[in-house]
C-alpha cells in the first residue's frame, strides 16, 4: 500500500544560479523509486494557495542510508516556497509515481542518455542504474544547455565514470551548439564505423525540453534506432492518475473505440512520465 | 462522559452508506489507483468517473490550470465507455465491501437512458449518479442540467429503465438552483448531489493566451466552497430527498459545514489531489466532532445548522 510520507529536508543547496539539490530522508522512496519515476510534493503546508503538489523526477537515491535527492529550477512560486524550506523541517510527499525508464534486458546494448538543461535530473539517477547494470563503458552522456551553467550534473555523470560530451547553444563550454547534433554526430558516425547489419543496438533515453525531446524522437527515427525513451513533462493536478488531466496524444486508437480515430490519451503521470518516443504525437 | 463510537451510517435512497464520505466523481478514476493508498471499504461509497456509451477521448491539453485556492479543469469526460466498464471495472470495485454509484454521462436522452439500463442490470451497481452538470462538453450534460425541462427530461427517461437509487448531480451555473432542484425530484430523483464545478478560466498575461486548451473549465477546490456550502442550504431547505453535498471540502471540518447546512452526505474532490488520504481522514475526523460535541448519531447534525 501507498502512502504519504513525510519527509525531513536535511539540506537544500543551490548548485547553479537558480537551480537547487535537495536531500530528503525517506527510506520507503530510497528504496522503492526506479529511475524516471517522480514524486509529489506538498510546498506549502499551512495554505491552500498553491493548491496542488509539484511533481519533482527523484535525481538519485541512497537506499541505505534511506535518504534521497531532487533536483529542480527555481521558475515559480512552488519552487520558491519549497526552497524556503528549512533543514529539519518536513515536507508531505506522494511517491514514488509513475512508470519510469526501461533499462533493457540486451547485455549488447549501448545506451545513449541525452539531458536537456534540468532534465539532467531524472538521468543521474538513470546513469546510477544503467552502470550498475551494464557497465558504464556501455553508457554515454549527452548533456546539453543555453549556456554553461545550464549543464547540469556534469560531475555526477563523470562520476559513474561514463563518457560525457557537452555543448552549449552559446558556445560558452563544449560544444558550440545544441545537443541533438552531438547525438546526430555520434549515430553518423556509428553509421560510418559499422555496416547496416551490424549496426549496434542502440538504447536512447532522453529527458529535457520539449523541441528538444522531438528532435531526438526524430533523429532517431532517421537513423533507425527505435528504443527511444523520452520523459514528458505536464500540467499535473493529482499526479496519481485519477483526474487525466496531464495527458499526452498517443498513437493508436482508443480501446473499445468505434469512430476509427487513430490516436488516443494517455496519462502523463501514471501512463508516463517515460514514453516510447515512436508512439508519440507531436504537436 | 462521551459517546463510545457514533452512529455513522447515512440512507441516500436505497444506498445504505457506513459513513456519510464518498468521492466526487472524476476525482478518484474508478478506484484502482486510489486502492494503493487505502482499502476503499473504508468508505461511505464510492462514485465513479463519468461513463458514456461509447469511449470519449477528452478535450485538447492542457486540461488543468491552478488557481488560487482552487484549480480550473476541462477533462472532457474521457472514458473507456460502458463496456469497459462492465467487464474491468466494476469486477475491480466489487471486491470491496462499498457501494459503487456509477456517474452517468450522454450527449442525448436516449444515451442516458441506454447506459443506465445496461448498469441496472449489472451485478454491483449500487446506484447512479447522472451527471447533468459538467460544464466541459459540448453536447449533453450542462446542457440538459441548465433548465428544469431538460434536466426533468432526462431523469424521466431514465427512471423508465432503472430501479436503481437515482441521484441527479446539479450545475452551480444556473440562475435558480432550486427551481432546477425541485424539477429534478419531480421527475423521479431519489437524491441530488452538488455542486459540480463553476465554469471559469484564466489568462495568461505575457503569451495573452487562454490557460486551458477549452478556453473555460470547471472551478473547484477550497475556493468554491462558501458558494456550494450556500446552495447545499438553498436546495436542502427546498426539498425532501437526500442530499450528497460538496464543493472544496479539504477536511472533517469542512464535511460538518455541509453536513450541518443540510447535507445527508458528503464528498470529497480536488481534496483527493492535494492529499490521496483525504476521505478516510474525513471519515475518522467526522466520528471525532461526533465525540466531542457527545452526538450519538451523525444524522442529528443534518441541517442542524443554528
Amino acid at each position: 500500500m501507498k502512502g504519504l510520507c513525510e519527509c525531513e529536508i536535511i539540506a537544500q543547496s543551490e548548485i547553479s544560479p537558480g537551480v537547487v539539490r535537495t536531500l530528503l530522508t525517506g527510506p520507503e522512496i530510497a528504496n522503492e523509486a526506479k529511475p524516471g519515476q517522480f514524486v509529489n510534493v506538498q510546498v506549502a503546508r499551512t495554505t491552500t494557495d498553491p493548491l496542488l503538489r509539484r511533481p519533482f523526477s527523484v535525481h538519485a537515491v541512497y537506499p541505505d542510508q534511506g535518504v534521497y535527492s531532487l533536483l529542480y529550477v527555481m521558475v515559480g512560486r512552488g519552487t520558491a516556497l519549497l526552497n524556503k524550506i528549512q533543514p529539519g523541517d518536513y515536507v508531505s510527499v506522494v511517491g514514488p509515481l509513475g512508470r519510469g525508464f526501461d533499462l533493457g534486458d540486451s547485455p549488447d546494448a549501448e545506451h545513449i542518455v541525452i539531458a536537456g538543461g534540468c532534465g539532467a535530473a531524472p538521468l543521474h539517477f538513470l546513469c546510477d542504474d544503467l552502470c550498475n547494470k551494464w557497465g558504464c563503458e556501455k553508457v554515454k552522456v549527452l548533456t546539453g544547455g543555453r549556456s554553461k551553467n545550464a549543464v547540469l550534473c556534469e560531475a555526477e555523470f563523470r562520476s559513474h565514470g561514463v563518457d560525457v560530451a557537452v555543448s552549449t547553444d552559446d558556445g560558452t563550454y563544449g560544444h558550440h551548439g545544441v545537443v541533438t547534433e552531438l547525438l546526430q554526430r555520434y549515430l553518423d558516425n556509428d553509421a560510418q564505423r559499422t555496416t547496416h547489419n551490424a549496426q549496434r543496438p542502440f538504447r536512447i533515453y532522453s529527458c529535457g525540453p520539449h523541441a528538444m525531446m522531438r528532435e531526438v524522437a526524430r533523429i532517431c527515427a532517421e537513423a533507425g534506432v527505435h528504443d527511444v525513451q523520452l520523459s514528458l513533462e505536464n500540467n499535473m493536478a493529482c499526479g496519481i492518475g485519477v483526474c487525466t488531466g496531464c495527458v499526452q496524444k498517443i498513437k493508436g486508437p482508443m480501446k473499445n473505440d468505434k469512430s476509427g480515430q487513430n490516436w488516443h490519451y494517455e496519462r502523463v503521470c501514471k501512463d508516463g512520465p517515460v514514453f516510447n518516443a515512436e508512439d508519440i504525437i507531436w504537436e | 462522559m462521551g459517546i463510545a463510537s457514533p452512529d455513522l451510517s447515512v440512507k441516500i435512497g436505497k444506498i445504505e452508506m457506513k459513513n456519510p464520505v464518498t468521492v466526487a466523481s472524476g476525482t478518484f478514476g474508478f478506484g484502482q489507483e486510489m486502492a494503493d493508498f487505502y482499502d476503499l471499504s473504508r468508505l461511505g461509497a464510492i462514485v465513479v468517473k463519468g461513463t458514456s456509451l461509447d469511449p470519449w477521448f477528452g478535450n485538447p491539453y492542457p486540461r488543468t490550470v491552478e488557481t488560487p485556492s482552487g484549480m480550473l479543469n476541462a477533462i472532457g469526460l474521457q472514458n473507456d465507455g460502458l463496456e469497459s466498464f462492465l467487464s474491468e471495472k466494476l469486477p475491480f470495485l466489487r471486491q470491496f465491501d462499498v457501494p459503487v454509484i456509477v456517474n452517468v454521462v450522454g450527449q442525448s436522452v436516449e444515451e442516458y437512458a441506454e447506459v443506465a439500463a445496461a448498469l441496472d442490470k449489472a451485478e454491483g451497481v449500487a446506484g447512479l449518479e447522472l451527471n447533468l452538470s459538467c460544464p466541459n462538453v459540448k453536447k449533453g450534460c450542462m446542457i440538459f442540467g441548465s433548465t428544469p425541462e431538460g434536466i426533468a427530461e432526462v431523469i424521466r427517461a431514465v427512471r423508465k429503465r432503472t430501479g436503481l437509487t437515482l441521484i441527479t448531480k446539479l450545475s452551480p451555473n444556473v440562475t435558480d438552483i432550486v427551481s432546477i432542484a425541485q424539477a429534478a425530484v419531480e421527475a423521479g430523483s431519489d437524491a441530488l448531489s452538488l455542486i459540480n464545478t463553476l465554469l471559469g478560466t484564466a489568462i495568461d498575461p505575457w503569451k495573452r493566451k487562454f490557460r486551458l486548451a477549452n478556453i473555460t473549465g470547471g472551478l473547484s477546490g477550497p475556493a468554491v466552497k462558501p458558494v456550494a456550502l450556500r446552495m447545499v442550504w438553498q436546495v436542502a431547505s427546498a426539498v425532501d430527498v437526500p442530499i450528497i453535498g460538496m464543493g472544496g471540502i479539504m477536511n472533517a471540518m469542512d464535511a460538518v459545514e455541509f453536513m450541518l447546512a443540510g447535507a445527508d452526505a458528503i464528498a470529497v474532490g480536488t481534496g483527493n489531489f492535494v492529499n490521496p488520504m483525504a476521505a478516510v481522514e474525513i471519515v475518522t475526523g467526522i466520528e471525532e466532532y461526533l465525540k466531542a460535541t457527545n452526538i450519538s448519531d451523525v444524522k442529528k447534525i443534518v441541517g442542524a445548522v443554528n
